[in-house]
């Protein structure tokens, strides 16, 4: 029943989060300047036909009073229709299927391996003597001050142009993974390694590590037990964000590596101004950080039932 | 912070303004001035950054960039701070429905990614400097709209300004002597962790395309243009970029000796 | 018979620093031997020590551990020892136990560290262990985290885990700090009760009184040395050092009213209550005071006078709603029904503005007065901005003023540049109550303001309170989960228990005749020297 109510109210915020990102849309698109249906089509730039801004202009009934242009606006979007991307002379919808798979896989797959290398430094960061400590210091501040477009160069230079061990470009390839996900990957586990060793910290240096110590446990087993979950904690509630954040670096990786994907897409339709097109992915990135969300609020409570009552 | 962390911080602000606002001190070259008998020079002491595709200072481009690059992320940190100022502390004074109403809002801001609202802001716009930064300022403000929130919230109930009732203090000695001041230093801690992570936005912007047009020397579209010598000629790639790391980083540095958290925006 | 603790000569330094100075004892089994000291006296450091777990250099020229050369012990023989043989109960329940993990886990995990049973048999083991402690639901309970246990039942988790390994040395490091005096009586049972079964005690407390009626030896420590050692009965009846008889004074409960519990305070003359006059209305009425936090009762139909000049004690467990009754009659919670009366003057419920020409008349105190202070402030400026009714931090002719405060609450003047931050703990609450005496208030209200405090401490702050009072006649609201300072402090004696008072009247009557049942429990669970 708690689990139900719970639901419940992710499922009514998600609901007015998506609204209020659609309502911010279909302001921004009456805002620009000139005839709306031009701005749909893709700006005066895009030279749409007589015949294609009459259909815009029937389709999104832009002659009705705003308010009924507001409601079918929404209208349309509860019944999941997007409308068709100029751009890419396809259904918005049939593009977002192709293309979140890939960018999904890359964040959660970079997710993952941030986590990993975070929880790696933690480990060396509290067995590491001062200098180590130093240098752990300066590695963290550096990797989370690198941008994404950078590394993604650097990475490329040295692993493909000198050593020629990986590939460039993502060609499908297990090893052409690599590169990308290591670009998104060590930024975040930057952040996620100094959040960590701060509540790791603290929690190797409490009173109930203390108390593991004196039941007879060692170090090794109080970080395991103890040390762990609370060094997860404060970086599991960021997940939304970092996911949020890897969303954003993916757009830039895709360019660098030439990787379909949500990203890449995103950014043509940027380009050519194709608004269905980039409303369907501002919609679709906001739903995948609602359910990330809820996905880790859901962990959160099963690590700390009591934390998350609060 | 220690009085060598102060001597370091005032070196490196000192640095980057001077190189903003007269670049020619340090790199007194043109940035423009095209030698295409120069190109493709790798890094040497006539050239320490080497040359780009049209023979042009690498080094003296990069010098030049900072103005627009530090421009962008200074302006747009300004226009996100702002808003965030204005919609943070209106949600922690505000009473509870309000308060509620604006979080909705930030919630909904705060679940497009960054670069994405950015991009989403751009297509309405058109790209440019001004439209990127808007686009940046826009799309930090949510972030740090929800800390200036948390930040007054927590003044406001803490046991200090309850001590100041206790005392008979009214409103507005409370706001004026306590929670101002007090909210002052960790929102400058706040603003310098943020101008490092928005020249990166801005100059991601300028990578994608949407931001300053080439020629100009700012760091991103130098970055943009040098991708397709990537394998050719590092070097245009590797300096703008670390331009932007030392930035990045040392604002970072900073933010977090005047108390920053760990991660700001 | 062989002791089972032997320490002779051991010293523990950190960094240079010596913590702990050639300190030895011996503790045999069925015994128990009490370390008395105040915080920086190393006696926790020496209890860590047994266990091989101080983090400090340690030299000594003898320390036996269950009959083991301690100092020879490589770090997995230590691991097999602790836990086992000697185990430690840890000053606070609740941080002592992991608050992200389920009670019995932690209970289960000294049974995964020592012995070869299987899942099941673990955790039958433990469901047995907290019956045996009598934890009520133990099958409930043990699924449980910390944070979801009353008080009780943590003290109780703690020394379930505690006997799981049916050890031989018990060491209680403050395990009766800063618990409600039913509590302390619980833990001291289950004590006994350990040394009864023949197990050997070493309780490490700051706390005299507590100790006295389970130790059978006593060494007193102060900056890492034992300066007095022996019998119970010899240290609390005839104490040779100096230090003993300070530690001995500070204890208040049994002392009369305004005598001196530290030695530098002069004998005050025991002061009547001047008779009140009749035009004059009492410093406080409160009438009827109910408040809910989310319908949750916190306070229920409160009401109590406080008469000019004279202290109203408020006592009670954590929970109970002093604090409450506290935030109500400063008027900084609105309350649902009820008033508060400040000298004739109706003071809650009013508007802010409507009170606050009359705030100059009532003071607060809390208990870590740090928080209250703006970081930014030296302690002159916060004196000054008192003073100068906040109109600057940095005004002008206040400074003899300052000066006067801070010499009518014992504070050295060249503190005035200081940050509070650098202050010591006694320091910091003498300011406060500079601060809250600047206005010249008729009435101040002390929420457990010497809880935080060492014994020597308190007894010094509660001397200065003494005399403020006799110079000032302030009326003092006394909030304090602590009867034996109530006792002291007190003209007169309110006991709140689950948001209501439940017993009223002179001190001297309700700590002699308890007539509520709640007031009978609390005075046979407070620990008695005199």
């Amino acid at each position: 029943m708690k689990l139900l109510a719970w639901l419940g109210r992710k499922v009514g915020g998600a609901l007015v989060v998506l609204w209020l990102v659609a309502t911010a849309i279909f302001i921004g698109v009456r805002l620009i300047p000139g005839d709306p249906a031009e701005a749909i089509m893709g700006g005066p730039g895009s030279q749409a036909s007589a015949e294609a801004l009459a259909n815009a202009r029937s389709e999104y009934g832009l002659d009705l009073p705003i308010i009924s242009q507001y409601f079918l606006f929404l209208a349309k979007l509860i019944r999941l229709d997007f409308g068709t991307s100029y751009s890419f002379k396809d259904p918005v919808l049939q593009i977002m299927g192709e293309v979140l798979p890939p960018t999904i896989n890359l964040a959660l797959l970079a997710l993952v391996v941030a986590w990993l290398l975070a929880l790696l430094f933690a480990l060396l960061a509290m067995r590491a003597n001062k200098f180590g400590r130093l240098l752990g210091n300066a590695v963290e501040i550096v990797a989370a001050a690198v941008p994404h477009f950078w590394l993604g160069a650097v990475l490329i230079m040295l692993f493909s142009s000198m050593l020629g061990w990986l590939p460039a470009v993502a060609n499908g390839t297990p090893a052409g993974l690599v590169l990308p996900v290591l670009t998104l990957a060590l930024p975040l586990a930057g952040f996620l390694t100094q959040l960590m060793r701060d509540s790791l910290n603290t929690a190797m240096g409490s009173q109930f590590a203390l108390a593991a110590r004196a039941r007879g446990e060692s170090r090794l087993t109080v970080f395991r037990r103890h040390g762990l979950r609370h060094a997860a904690l404060p970086a599991l509630g960021l997940t939304g964000w970092a996911f949020s954040s890897l969303l954003s670096g993916a757009v830039v990786v895709e360019a660098i590596f030439a990787r379909p994907g949500l990203g890449r897409s995103l950014l043509s339709a940027v380009l050519a101004r194709d608004i269905p097109m980039v409303t369907g992915i501002a919609l679709f990135s906001a739903l995948v950080y609602i359910v990330v969300m809820a996905l880790t609020e859901a962990i959160e409570r099963l690590i700390d039932p009591a934390g998350a009552e609060s | 912070m220690s009085r060598t962390a102060k001597i370091l911080s005032s070196l490196f602000i000192l640095f980057w303004v001077l190189t903003a606002f007269a670049p020619s001190l340090i790199a007194p070259a043109d940035p423009l001035a095209i030698n295409p008998s120069q190109a493709f020079q790798a890094p040497s002491s006539a050239h320490i950054f080497g040359t780009d595709e049209s023979g042009r200072d690498v080094f003296t481009r990069v010098i030049h960039g900072a103005g627009d690059s530090l421009y962008i992320g200074l302006a747009a940190t300004a226009l996100g701070m702002g808003l965030a100022l204005v919609l943070g502390t209106a949600a922690a004074l505000a009473p509870r429905w309000l308060d509620e109403v604006i979080l909705r809002v930030l919630e909904a801001l705060y679940s497009v990614p960054s670069l994405l609202m950015a991009l989403l802001i751009i297509a309405f716009t058109g790209p440019g400097v001004g439209p990127a930064i808007v686009a940046v300022g826009l799309s930090t403000a949510p972030g740090y709209a929800r800390l200036v929130r948390s930040q007054i919230r927590t003044l406001k109930n803490s046991e200090m300004l309850e001590a100041a009732t206790v005392l008979g203090r009214g409103t507005w000695l409370k706001v004026r002597n306590h929670l101002v001041p007090n909210a002052l230093q960790p929102l400058l801690a706040l603003v310098t962790l943020g101008i490092g992570q928005a020249v990166i936005w801005a100059a991601a912007l300028s990578f994608l395309g949407l931001g300053t047009p080439p020629p100009a020397p700012e760091w991103g579209a130098m970055l943009s243009a040098g991708r397709t010598y990537l394998h050719l000629a590092w070097w245009l790639s590797f300096f703008p970029g670390l331009a932007i790391v030392v930035v990045a980083a040392g604002s970072t540095l900073i933010g977090r000796a005047l108390g920053g958290k760990v991660k700001a925006v | 018979m062989n002791p089972l603790l032997a320490v002779e000569n051991l010293s523990v330094s950190f960094a240079g620093q010596q913590a702990v100075d050639a300190v030895s004892f011996q503790l045999a089994a069925g015994e128990c031997l009490a370390l008395v000291g105040e915080s920086g006296s190393g006696k926790s450091v020496t209890a860590r020590s047994l266990m091989g777990l101080s983090g400090g250099t340690v030299s000594a020229t003898k320390l036996m551990v269950c009959h083991e050369d301690a100092l020879a012990l490589s770090e997995p023989a230590w691991q097999k020892i602790r836990g086992n043989s000697v185990v430690m109960i840890l000053q606070d329940a609740l941080m002592a136990l992991d608050p992200l993990r389920p009670v019995g886990r932690e209970i289960e995990d000294v049974l995964k560290e020592h012995s070869s049973l299987n899942k099941s048999q673990r955790t039958a083991k433990v469901r047995e262990i907290l019956a045996a402690v009598e934890l009520p639901e133990p099958e409930r309970r043990m699924k449980q985290r910390s944070t979801q246990l009353s008080g009780g039942m943590r003290q109780r988790v703690l020394i379930a885990q505690a006997l799981i390994g049916d050890p031989q040395i018990v060491i209680a490091d403050e395990a009766t700090t800063a618990l409600d005096s039913r509590l302390a009586a619980l833990v001291l049972e289950q004590l006994a009760a350990l040394k009864n079964e023949g197990r050997a005690v070493l309780m490490i407390s700051h706390d005299l009184a507590q100790v006295a009626q389970l130790a059978d030896r006593i060494a007193v420590m102060r900056a890492g040395q034992i300066v007095e050692t022996g019998p119970t009965e010899q240290i609390l009846n005839h104490p040779q050092h100096e230090y003993t008889r300070t530690l001995l004074r500070a204890i208040p409960s049994g002392v009369p009213r305004f005598a001196p519990l530290s030695a530098g305070t002069p004998v005050n003359e025991p002061r009547q209550l001047a008779p009140a006059s009749t035009d004059s209305a009492p410093a406080l009425v409160v009438e009827n005071l109910s408040k809910s936090f989310a319908k949750h009762p916190a306070v229920v139909e409160a009401g109590f006078v406080l008469p000019r000049g004279a202290t109203l004690g408020l006592v009670g467990e954590s929970g109970s709603g002093k604090t409450t009754t506290a935030r109500l009659v400063l008027g900084l919670e609105r309350p649902d029904t009820g008033s508060v009366t400040l000298l004739g003057d109706r003071f809650a419920p009013h508007s802010e503005a409507a009170r606050r020409g009359l705030r100059e008349n009532i003071g607060a105190i809390y208990q870590n007065p740090l928080g209250s202070f703006d970081p930014r402030y030296s302690v002159g400026q916060i004196l000054t901005d008192a003073l100068s009714a906040g109109r600057s931090k940095r005004a002008t002719g206040y400074k003899d003023q300052v000066g006067r405060l801070l010499e009518q609450v014992e504070l050295d003047p060249v503190l005035s540049t200081r940050n509070p931050r650098e202050l010591s703990g006694g320091q910091r609450q003498r300011l406060a109550i500079a601060r809250a005496l600047a206005p010249e208030p008729k009435v101040l209200v002390l929420d457990e303001p010497v809880s935080a405090l060492d014994v020597s401490i308190q007894a010094t702050v509660l001397d200065l309170l003494d005399r403020l009072q006799q110079e000032t006649g302030t009326s003092y609201l006394f909030i304090s989960h602590d009867l034996s300072v109530i006792e002291h402090m007190s003209d007169f004696v309110a006991v709140m228990h689950r948001g209501r008072i439940v017993e009223q009247g002179p001190t001297a009557q309700v700590f002699g005749d308890p007539q509520h049942e709640y007031t009978r429990i609390l005075m046979t669970a407070m620990p008695r020297l005199r």
